[in-house]
């Protein structure tokens, strides 16, 4: 009875590992070891399989290596617009009846855009694996193209845009500082898009995004649950096989020149109370040892209520009634943001004084031990935490593998993690953290009745 | 590959797939049951062409343990060992219901401020310790709540030393002068950025509708009362309700009993009982006639609606047949609001019915974020489909496809440990019977086309429907004058006359 059998979990050291990466893992810590099978269908679909029977539930995830990223001008939006149309119907499968399927039996699904990656996942009773891998193979193959569908959703997303961006505070804030951080269009411009954008996208436009991107040797489907292998592959190639293969989509460019000098907005806010401050650094793509140094540098700054800005601007001397931020995880360039929300009487200067002396003064001196700990266990904690239902690691799977073309990934993040340094913090400090770097966006409540800009 | 089945966790061994199709059934069963061939509902257009299985996976739940420390403290332990990770949950069995009258929110203070100084500790090394640590530590108690819960999760590793500052914030706060002058400041700035959201403006507006002057009609502690918090205050409702006869220990995760008992008789045992004075319930006011209120947001592109009546207790009869109810009229996106308001009209990203009550009744509301032109289309949809689960019977597909929802999601949650131990939790906070979630299929299952009517023509009475808005009253207050007087309100909840409305 109390036999601690775990299915996934081993000491790291006796698990089978695929990697032959060996960390230093302290005695008695415990990591999750994901043995997953990797397979290429003759059309090009990467198909990753893990099974694991201490469940009866089954998850699919599909990733298309399509986000906002891919979008051209004057059709800001169109990735998640089409992410949209995924779920209006496809030959066998009428418009809605993907998701109707899905939860009235018990299960669970959405899409999600971004801009790197596009990603589909469904998770159901272990009984119903046909029925995801049907919904899923049928839309891959034919999706239904018409104008009813597409207005219907495009009126959809734009009040998906008016709820998180047009009727809250602050929303208009985040387009500013995307559009100000960045000059290369691939990431200048929100996934969300614009009303303009939005009303320009054509039926014309879906089909021919469906036919570029939506394609077989585009996507990585990854399984994970309650299944036999050998039994779940020969049902993935029977759905999946025979939807042909396209021609490799075009190559983005995500070049982003130096930023030589600092940005700033301002924004007037008539839905705001409270002034607030967005600043962001440009930092480097995920997946690199300087990423990974800059995920502990924000724990140190600013995570959680140990952080040195909590306790500088919120305990010691408050000045802001919130103060978060992270190091964002992009295949390009990436950027190291913080948002201050300011009480009521204070002035945006001097809480950005007070963030830029916390900032310098540990450029200076670098972290303490505890911070490094601090960092190192709280991604450990998240992460683990993050595996414990097969949607979650599946999800993970197909992004990492469409990111970085490295499934294993879910089995060597937290030693990249471990490898972090002091030495590496304080350098990413002083190499990224600069002025000259820095964009902020400052927004101020606009007052009632008022039509002109309040002055900076 | 490595074989996993021998590794299959004890949890799951005894799982019960009853009549599991084959492979080949399964084949064979593309367009069974309940969707068929062309059929349609509102919004979805079901072509009946994929392989769905007729069966619902019967799952077997797994079992928490019990035991119960020197001094009487309860401990209940659902063991999982998906991943090396804990939660533990100490449930202080009163909440905001405990309130002194005029000091709603002290509940909610004192939980809040636990981890703000104790006799060893201060606010900042506990941040620090427990940050270190990678826990994350958080309390809470709602203004209308019945209990207080204080939760730590964490690396398996580092339990111990968790439990030890877990134990220590509960046990010994010191709710320091200084720290509870900061957190009244925190608080009231944070009253602010609160009423720049919609949604909140909505809720506070709905459950004052709703509940009047019972506690249930705030969502959040009045401004009056967090300043008139003192240290002796939060002192006194602590050392009167945290007390280890008022509590409950629950505990999920990779770790067994054996081997935390000891530790939790070392940081628990010799905690000090006490006489808890008994909380009444207060009962939720009869429902007055519909009211019809609209809070001016000017600048606001959408109207968040919510249309509601008061509900059921927790453990009331009609349980069942209202959570069939609510899945039907609004329960997720394979619903009616939803592929009405959405899927068939988008005038919305999402439309939603839900439900829930405690010890007193709860609401049953229908709600969505429509943009303000087509305010007059939403409020017409929502009454005809709170009208329409009122005097139809719902179709035998749609009663079908709601219980196979409800009771299939429990393969599920068998990868949600938290959420299974939250049920347990619900079960023992409401003395529910030690099976309850086990014959919870059942009891789904026994729910008929008539008991969701009968719930809904009880539950969604439109003669005392309490609707609010919250948007642009200058486009939206004619659209709702159609339905009755219209009630105006700013965001701070003072009444708009006429004479003192902004013109747009």
């Amino acid at each position: 009875m109390r036999s601690k059998q775990r299915f996934l979990v081993g000491l790291l050291m006796c698990a089978l590992a695929i990697t032959s990466s060996v960390s230093a893992v302290p005695k008695g810590e415990r990591n999750v070891h994901v043995n997953y099978k990797e397979t290429k269908l003759k059309n090009g679909l990467r198909v990753i399989t893990v099974e694991d029977k201490s469940a009866p539930v089954i998850a699919i995830d599909i990733t298309y290596n399509v986000g906002s990223r891919n979008e051209r001008q004057g059709r800001t939006g169109f990735a998640h617009l089409f992410e949209h149309m995924m779920f209006k119907g496809s030959e066998n499968v009428g418009t809605g009846e993907h998701f109707y399927l899905i939860f009235n039996n018990g299960g669970n699904m959405n899409g999600t855009t971004n801009e790197d990656r596009t990603t589909y996942f469904d998770a159901l009773p272990s009984n119903q694996l046909d029925l995801a891998l049907f919904l899923e193979a049928d839309r891959m193959r034919s999706l239904v193209i018409n104008k009813v569908n597409l207005d219907n959703q495009r009126n959809a997303v734009q009040e998906e845009r008016r709820l998180g961006v047009d009727n809250v505070p602050y929303g208009e804030s985040g387009e500013v500082m995307q559009g100000l951080l960045y000059d290369n269009f691939a990431y200048k411009h929100t996934t969300i898009g614009s009303m303009e954008d939005l009303n320009a996208a054509s039926v014309e436009d879906v089909a021919a995004f469906f036919k570029t991107y939506y394609a077989p040797n585009n996507a990585v489907l990854t399984l994970v649950g309650d299944f036999d292998t050998a039994d779940a592959l020969n049902r993935i190639k029977k759905n999946f096989e025979s939807i042909p293969r396209q021609p490799d989509p075009p190559p983005v460019d995500m070049t982003e020149p130096e930023q030589k000098a600092e940005r700033r907005a301002n924004v007037d806010d008539a839905l705001a109370r409270l002034p607030q401050i967005d600043i962001a650094f440009k930092t480097v793509p995920g997946n690199t040892p300087d990423f990974y140094a800059l995920q502990v540098l924000s724990a140190a700054l600013q995570g959680g209520q140990s952080s040195r800005l909590y306790q500088a601007l919120v305990k010691d001397k408050p000045m802001v009634t919130n103060i978060f931020g992270f190091a964002d995880e992009k295949r390009g360039t990436g950027a190291f943001y913080t948002t201050a929300t300011l009480r009521q009487g204070v002035k945006p200067a001097d809480v950005e004084a007070a963030i830029y002396s916390e900032i310098e003064r540990l450029k200076k001196d670098g972290i303490a031990d505890w911070e490094l700990q601090k960092a190192k266990n709280g991604t450990r904690r998240n992460f683990i935490n993050g595996m414990q239902s097969s949607l979650s690691r599946a999800l993970q799977i197909s992004v990492w593998t469409v990111y970085y073309n490295d499934p294993n990934l879910i089995n060597t993040r937290l030693d990249k993690v471990s490898a972090v340094t002091k030495e590496d913090v304080q350098r990413v400090a002083n190499k990224y953290l600069t002025a000259t770097n820095r964009t902020v966006v400052t927004t101020m409540p606009k007052p009632k009745g008022a039509t002109t800009a309040v002055k900076q | 590959m490595r074989n996993l089945t021998e590794f299959r966790n004890r949890f799951f061994a005894a799982l019960a797939i009853v009549a599991l199709a084959s492979s080949m059934s399964l084949a064979q069963q593309r367009g069974g049951a309940p969707v068929q061939t062309g059929q349609s509902v509102k919004g979805a257009d079901l072509k009946g062409r994929a392989p769905v299985s007729r069966e619902i996976l019967k799952v077997k739940l797994p079992k928490a343990e019990e035991a119960t420390l020197s001094n009487g403290l309860r401990v209940v332990l659902l063991e999982s060992h998906r991943v090396p990770t804990f939660t533990m949950q100490m449930v202080v069995m009163s909440g905001g219901l405990s309130d002194p009258p005029n000091h709603h929110g002290l509940a909610s203070f004192t939980a809040t401020l636990l981890r703000e100084g104790t006799q060893t500790r201060s606010s900042k090394e506990i941040a620090e310790q427990i940050d270190t640590l990678g826990t994350t530590l958080g309390a809470a108690a709602g203004v209308s709540s019945f209990t207080s819960t204080i939760t730590a999760s964490g690396l398996v590793e580092n339990f111990d030393q968790t439990l030890d500052i877990f134990a220590d914030v509960i046990r010994n706060p010191k709710f320091p002068q200084d720290e509870v002058e900061k957190f009244k400041q925190r608080q009231l700035q944070q009253l602010q950025f609160l009423r720049s959201n919609p949604q909140f403006l909505a809720a506070e507006r709905f459950q004052r509708a709703i509940y009047g002057n019972h506690p249930a009609g705030l969502v959040v502690a009045p401004a009056e009362s967090i300043k008139s918090t003192t240290s002796a205050d939060l002192a006194k409702f602590h050392s009167t309700y945290y007390r280890p006869n008022n509590a409950m220990l629950t505990i999920v995760g990779d770790v067994t009993l054996k081997e935390i008992m000891p530790k939790l008789e070392k940081a628990f045992g010799d905690w000090q009982k006490g006489d808890v004075p008994e909380t009444k319930i207060p009962a939720a006011p009869e429902p007055g006639a519909t009211r019809i209120q609209l809070i001016d947001r000017p600048g606001s592109v959408q109207t968040v609606l919510q249309l509601g009546n008061l509900g059921i207790e927790r453990t009331n009869q009609d349980y069942f047949a209202v959570l069939v109810m609510n899945q039907i009229l609004g329960g997720g996106p394979a619903a009616r609001l939803f592929m009405n308001l959405r899927e068939d009209k988008s005038y919305t990203y999402g439309a939603y019915s839900n439900f829930g009550g405690s010890k007193f009744r709860g609401t049953v509301v229908s709600s969505s974020d429509v943009r303000t032109e087509v305010t007059e289309g939403a409020m017409h949809e929502f009454m005809y489909e709170l009208k329409r689960i009122r005097d139809e019977k719902v179709t035998p597909v749609e009663l079908e496809n709601a219980k196979r929802a409800l009771v299939g999601s429990f393969a599920l949650s068998l990868e949600q440990p938290n959420a299974l131990l939250q049920n347990i939790v619900t079960q023992k906070l409401y003395n529910m019977p030690a099976d309850y979630w086990d014959t919870y299929p059942q009891m789904v299952s026994a729910i008929t086309a008539d008991d969701v009517q009968r719930a809904a023509q009880k539950y969604v009475n439109l003669s005392n429907l309490q609707i609010v808005a919250v948007g642009d009253a200058s486009k939206a207050r004619d659209v709702l004058a159609k339905y009755g007087t219209v009630e105006v309100y700013d965001a701070e909840g003072q009444p708009v006359t006429d004479s003192k409305k902004a013109t747009p």
